[in-house]
Parts: C-alpha cells; sequence; structure tokens
C-alpha cells in the first residue's frame, strides 16, 4: 500500500544541460522611449530533463532559470535603476522561468524547428503560467541554441507599470521576454 | 489678503493650463528630451500626481504674497515688470535651489537647466499676471 501512493517513478527521455553564453532580455516601451534590458552571458548549470507517459502525449520537462534580477542591465544606469524598481528586486530578487512542457520534442536536431511549449514565469512573488514560443537551433554537435519568447504584462504580476511626472510619462504594460540558452543534449534516446 | 488669493488663484489658472499642456504637447514632440526621466529618483506609483498637479497653484500663491509684499519696487510697464520679478525669483529661489539639486542629485544638466527655464518662464507669466490683476 504504501508503495502504491508513491508516485510512479519515470525513466526521463533526454537531458539538456545548458551551457555558457545564454541570455535574456525584456524588452519595453514607454511613451518616450523603448528600452531593452538583458542578463548577458548567463550560466547556472542547470539541466532541464524531458519525459513522456506515451508518445501522444507532451513532452513533460523538469528545471527552471533562477535569473537574478539585479543583473539586469539596461546599458543606462538610471533605466536599470528603474527596471529592479519596477520589477521589485528587493523584495523578490529572482525571475524564475520553470519548464513545464514541450508539444513535440525535436524531429531531427541538425535542423532548426519551431515549437510550442509550457512554462511559469515567477516575477514578483506572482507566478504565472504561459505558452512559449521556441525555436531550437543546432549549434554544433549535440548542442543546441535554445530561443523562448513570450510577450508578458507588467499588471499579469500585480506590478502598476511605472509613470513618471504626474503620468506623462508612462511605461506600456507589455514587455516582451526573450531568452537564448545554450544547451548540450545527453543521453538522448530518439528510439523511445 | 483678498488680492492676494484672488491674483494667486488666476495665476495658478494660467500657469496650470500653460504649463501641463506645454509639457504634455513637448512630450508628444519632443521624447527624446524626456528620456532622462525614466530614473528611480522619480516617484513612479502615481501615489504624488495630486500634488504635482498642485505646483501651479502652490506655486502661484507663494508668488502672489511676495508680489503683494515687494511689488512697490517693480518699476515699468506691466510687461516690463513680470519679466523683472521673474529674474528676481530666478536670481533668488530657482538658481540656489538648482544649484543644490544638480549637486546632490543624480540628474542630468539637461533636466536641470529645463527645470531652471519652466520655472524662470512660470514666474515671468505670474508676474505679468500680478502686474495687471495687482498692480
Amino acid at each position: 500500500m504504501v508503495g502504491f501512493n508513491q508516485p510512479p517513478k519515470k525513466a526521463y527521455y533526454t537531458k539538456w544541460v545548458i551551457t555558457k553564453g545564454g541570455s535574456i532580455s525584456v524588452v519595453g516601451s514607454t511613451n518616450v522611449n523603448k528600452f531593452s534590458c538583458a542578463i548577458a552571458d548567463y550560466y547556472k548549470p542547470d539541466t532541464l530533463t524531458f519525459y513522456q507517459q506515451n508518445s501522444s502525449t507532451a513532452f513533460q520537462i523538469t528545471g527552471s532559470l533562477a535569473l537574478d534580477v539585479q543583473h539586469f542591465d539596461c546599458h543606462n544606469p538610471p533605466m536599470t535603476a528603474n527596471l529592479r524598481k519596477a520589477l521589485k528586486a528587493k523584495e523578490f530578487p529572482y525571475l524564475t522561468i520553470t519548464f513545464i512542457s514541450l508539444n513535440r520534442y525535436p524531429a531531427n536536431l541538425s535542423n532548426t524547428e519551431t515549437l510550442k511549449g509550457l512554462v511559469t514565469i515567477a516575477l514578483a512573488g506572482v507566478s504565472k503560467r504561459y505558452e512559449i514560443n521556441y525555436r531550437i537551433t543546432p549549434n554544433g554537435k549535440k548542442a543546441l541554441t535554445l530561443e523562448g519568447t513570450r510577450q508578458v504584462n507588467f499588471s499579469d504580476f500585480n506590478i502598476v507599470p511605472p509613470r513618471k511626472i504626474g503620468g506623462m510619462i508612462q511605461t506600456d504594460n507589455a514587455l516582451q521576454v526573450k531568452f537564448n540558452l545554450n544547451v548540450k543534449v545527453l543521453d538522448y534516446q530518439p528510439s523511445l | 489678503m483678498k488680492k492676494i488669493i484672488s491674483s494667486g488663484f488666476i495665476s495658478g489658472i494660467i500657469l496650470f493650463v500653460l504649463s501641463y499642456g506645454g509639457l504634455f504637447i513637448s512630450i508628444r514632440f519632443f521624447p527624446q528630451l524626456y528620456t532622462d526621466y525614466n530614473n528611480p529618483l522619480f516617484n513612479a506609483d502615481g501615489s504624488r500626481d495630486i500634488f504635482f498637479y498642485l505646483h501651479a497653484f502652490v506655486f502661484s500663491f507663494a508668488l502672489s504674497w511676495f508680489w503683494s509684499r515687494f511689488k512697490g519696487m517693480f518699476k515699468g510697464s506691466f510687461i516690463i515688470r513680470g519679466l523683472e520679478f521673474g529674474m528676481v525669483y530666478a536670481l533668488v529661489a530657482l538658481l540656489p535651489v538648482m544649484w543644490i539639486t544638480f549637486s546632490s542629485l543624480d540628474i542630468t544638466l539637461n533636466i536641470v537647466l529645463s527645470w531652471f527655464m519652466y520655472g524662470f518662464i512660470q514666474a515671468i507669466i505670474a508676474g505679468i499676471v500680478f502686474a495687471k490683476v495687482n498692480a
């Protein structure tokens, strides 16, 4: 009975190890300018592990990215400080992207492919699930570049977009989040 | 006292329309001049907007009292009196405040100069109004 209550032990399909050279950016705009803030050279040795219950279901993924909001750089110190403050970096220092699923595994790792998947983005103490567009590009032997893009809103995370001088300068609610990760493919099992 | 309040109120309304109207139009047509305001030094949550929009009236009532005390010192046509009044305000109040603001806050020279000109023009307009309404 004890064994019956335990979650089934799943065999993983493959693992992607995040390697150096990744980046994450957020692009937004105000009524007076546009801003692009990035964490360049993101590297934390995270692993994305892919599972599949049966061949007709989407791939489940475990693994996440924890991004230090203080590391965002907008190439303009006041703008950088402004973004960090808007994202409540002192209270909630991490932006976390947790990978949930991929609609299918890339058919051929030697071609560029476009896929969809689910992630949870946690920011400023609020978690929100999004469908995300991925582009997977081969990047050497058993290596890939995983590019994900998604538009999110400040309001999704209960953040009021910054407004200055009586609301005459207003930040648009929409933010484009884009990440580029270099990954190394391990234990590839195409026959599953 | 009645003259101070009435001329302050009239000046407040005129400055409110000209200042915020001018700012709105300026942001629309010259947005690049305002990118420096994306700085955490400036309040971003809207909680102080009411104070921002009351500035024209606070400014007008204060200067109206100042005018009533010293208006005898400003001679000439109402335009000359208004112009001199604006220059006195700029020299006595604006210049030292802008000086300490630039020296202590992380803001650009352009912002400080624009604030100086903004206050100077506001004071000239207020002076012209006072010279007309409360000669």
